[in-house]
């Protein structure tokens, strides 16, 4: 059985940890966590970490000691600095928390790439946890920003991304927010929708890493694909519906650009490839599943694949690693703008203001 | 007796007649064969002079009774005749007025001294004149007796003894002689036990007395008169007189006998593995004793159903005077459900006889009373709202 940790922290993944929590009930009613258990597939340990006490507050399936207020600070109000800062003060107060959990073979670490705290403390705390956890494998969530939210985020993003490739994560996974905004149109049922659809694709693939796989797929593949390429990747995701029982469509549905969380042509960009396949032992054809995933295999290489029984219509998840990110670059490129941008408007109102001042020089005040 | 009356106003008119229509008739006929009716009143000591005869009242013999003694006789002849006449009869002295003698009835007694009579007699006689009596004139040296009869209950029940007493006082100035007493023959409402018939002294001097006791038994219900003890005596002349006592009444009630009444207090239905008490009482309602009272119960499925704890229902008493009561009771547990059916059986006697009383009651034992299942909808909802409040707790930042 896998240990598994999994962080959320800031705003954004502690909601992820929450719908995480919340799926882990097995329902999507708001009264589960009274009259269900959480069933994880492993042991799995969550815990929320925040500065802003609000945003811990605001969470409904995460229990009370599972929710880490670090002291002192209402939110670090998007500054990577202070954020950077309220970690090294919290190191060993956060680190003994996570540690009194135990022991843990897999870390996820969720956050937003674009706020202040979660972003500033995510590279830190996969840092520590390479440090003191030995033979950890710990992957980072990174949900992207929407473009238009402003030129903090866009920056805050493109150094916290930075951040976390310095740190020797296992690994990447990338949720764009703007990618995904299509799912919604108000952002608080597109932000529940994103949670729900992260929560339920690392679920699955924690489920699949512990069960008894019809073709050998482990935490080690897992870990192979995930350092594949540039070291980040991303999710894609089909469950078969009515219409649609046939497992190659299925297995094609993980992989279109519409079933992923990032935006890519897996085709063509990705790197390394990881598809898990769960459904009836009938519906189940080892045959067609090789030849649905020829075309992807011929491409990048080796598939991992990874066959699971399970009663229920298939579901397919596919993990895999990019050997390019072009909108990646572009945010950079906008984050770049965003700062060139910023520091041009600050010169310009900080002559202005000198230029103002000029009419007081060599004034005394009068009274 | 109204019979007599009716045959003797009947006989009364019809003479009346026949006298209207002698008289008619003696008109042309012979005046000497005519017959007269006159009314006379008398008292005792007093006489009538009609033609040569004298009619003479010695006394009353009783005023109830109806009777008097009366005496006639006839001037310069043999006849004289002595009487008790009773009242509103018709009696012929010397072959009566038919034949030249005198018909004399009682038509009124107003008290023991005075009488109102009439007579018939031939219209030649004449009409009848009063005079008085040597012996009313002669100073009265007379012995005279009062009766009296008393008993000691005037309502008993049958079986009971009365005792009855004679007494006998002379209140005259004479010794009374020849005292007898004569009682009404034996009254088959009772058997007589001692004492009977009553005797008294021959003799009584002038303020004597004497009296006799006798017993008797009830033997038959109903109300019983006892008629007048008669006292008959005589005087130095050998006149004989009479007395009589009042007469008695005397109820008699059927016969004694206890009658026990079993009442009992049969508990509430006992709950299962409770106790219920049985409260018996027994109640003589008879007016007398009842002896040796045994009172026994059956239960019906007696086994481990009705446990007796404390007492019995089976209880005896030497006796149970009339009117009291006893009581006495017996617990038990109910230790299976049920209706058990108990039977009381009282035995006692009561002059002499055996006699028995019965009395049934249910006692009912209840289902097992699982009392905690109310308790039971409780606990999922007490473990529902811990666990809830548990995890709200849980949750709760
Ligand atoms: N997918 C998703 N994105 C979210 C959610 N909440 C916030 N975000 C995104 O996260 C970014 C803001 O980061 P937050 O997580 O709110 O910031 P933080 O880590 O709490 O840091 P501070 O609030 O600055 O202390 C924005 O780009 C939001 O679009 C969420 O529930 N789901
Ligand atoms: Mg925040």
């Amino acid at each position: 059985m896998l240990n598994v940790l999994m962080l959320g922290i800031g705003q954004c993944g502690n909601r992820i940890l929450d719908a995480v929590n919340r799926e882990s009930f097995g329902g999507s009613s708001k009264l589960s966590k009274y009259y269900s258990r959480q069933k994880f597939p492993s042991r799995v340990e969550t815990l929320a970490i925040n500065t802003a006490v609000n945003d811990l507050k605001e969470l409904k399936f995460t229990t009370a000691k599972n929710r880490l207020h670090v002291p002192n600070l209402h939110g670090v109000g998007a500054n990577r600095s202070i954020g950077k800062q309220g970690f090294w003060d919290n190191r060993e107060m956060i680190m003994e928390e996570i540690e009194r959990r135990g022991d843990f073979d897999i870390a996820f670490v969720m956050t937003s790439a674009s706020g202040g705290t979660g972003s500033s403390f995510a590279p830190l705390v996969v840092h520590e946890l390479k440090e003191r956890y030995k033979n950890i494998t710990v992957v980072a969530v990174m949900v992207l920003p929407f473009r238009e939210e402003g030129s903090i985020y866009l920056q805050n993003a493109a150094f916290s991304m930075r951040d976390i490739k310095e740190v020797d994560s296992d690994g990447i996974i990338l949720v764009d927010n703007q990618y995904l905004k299509r799912l919604s149109g108000d952002i608080k049922t597109a932000y529940d929708k994103i949670n729900d659809m992260v929560a339920e694709r690392i679920l699955f693939l924690i489920e699949s890493l512990d069960s008894e796989m019809l073709s050998v797929t482990d935490l080690g593949d897992f870990k192979t694909v995930m350092r594949g390429g540039l070291g980040m990747g991303t999710l894609g995701f089909y469950e078969s519906d009515k219409k649609t029982t046939s497992l190659t469509s299925a297995i094609e549905g993980s992989l279109k650009p519409g079933g992923l969380l990032y935006p890519a042509d897996v085709y063509e960009d990705a790197a390394r490839a990881m598809i898990i396949i769960q459904g009836s032992r009938d519906s189940l054809d080892v045959d067609e599943i090789t030849k649905s995933v020829e075309k992807l295999s011929t491409k990048i290489g080796q598939v991992f694949k990874g066959i699971v029984i399970k009663k229920g219509r298939p579901k397919v998840l596919s993990v895999f690693t990019l050997g390019q990110v072009p909108d990646l670059e572009m945010l950079y490129a906008q984050a770049a703008q965003a700062i060139q941008d910023e520091k041009s408007r600050k010169t310009r109102a900080k002559k202005q203001l000198d230029d103002a001042f000029a009419y007081i020089e060599d004034l005394e005040e009068i009274y | 007796m109204r019979l007599i009356y009716l045959a003797v106003l009947v006989l009364l008119v019809l003479s009346m007649q026949l006298t209207l229509m002698a008289a008619a008739a003696s008109d042309e006929e012979d005046i000497e064969n005519e017959i007269t009716s006159r009314q006379f009143s008398l008292k005792v000591g007093e006489g009538v002079k009609i033609g040569d005869y004298r009619v003479e009242l010695i006394s009353v013999v009783s005023v109830m009774d109806g009777l008097i003694e009366v005496k006639v006789w006839k001037r310069v002849s043999e006849f004289e005749d002595w009487r008790v006449m009773e009242d509103h009869r018709d009696a012929n002295f010397d072959e009566g007025a038919e034949r030249g003698g005198l018909t004399l009835t009682v038509i009124d007694i107003f008290d023991e001294e005075a009488v109102r009579m009439r007579a018939e007699y031939r219209t030649n006689f004449g009409y009848p004149q009063k005079y008085v009596t040597e012996r009313a004139l002669a100073p009265k040296n007379l012995p005279k007796l009062e009766v009296s009869t008393t008993v000691d209950k005037t309502e008993i029940s049958v079986g009971d003894e009365v005792k009855a007493t004679v007494t006998v006082k002379n209140v005259g100035n004479d010794t009374a002689r020849d005292v007898t007493i004569q009682d009404s023959p034996p009254l088959p409402q009772f058997r007589y036990l001692a004492g009977y018939p009553p005797k008294i002294k021959n003799q009584l001097q002038p303020g004597e007395s004497d009296l006799a006791v006798y017993s008797m038994v009830a033997a038959t219900e109903g109300e019983v008169k006892m008629p007048a003890t008669v006292a008959r005596y005589a005087d130095s002349k050998s006149t004989i007189y009479s007395a009589t006592s009042p007469s008695i009444k005397i109820d008699i009630n059927p016969k004694r006998r206890p009658n026990l009444v079993l009442n009992v207090d049969p508990p509430a239905p006992i709950k299962h593995g409770g106790q219920g008490t049985i409260n018996v009482t027994v109640k003589n309602d008879g007016d007398a004793s009842a002896y040796r009272v045994v009172v026994k119960a059956e239960v019906e499925s007696q086994g481990d159903g009705l446990e007796l704890l404390k007492g019995s229902l089976d209880e005896s008493f030497f006796e149970i005077p009339q009117g009291e009561l006893e009581t006495y009771s017996a617990t038990f547990k109910g230790s299976r459900s049920g209706i058990y059916d108990v039977n009381l059986k009282a035995s006692y006697q009561g002059d002499g006889e055996m006699m028995q009383k019965e009395t049934a009651f249910e006692v009912a034992v209840l289902e097992r009373e699982y009392k905690y299942l109310y308790y039971l909808p409780i606990v999922p909802v007490l473990i529902m709202s811990v666990w809830l409040f548990r995890r709200y707790r849980e949750y709760k930042y």
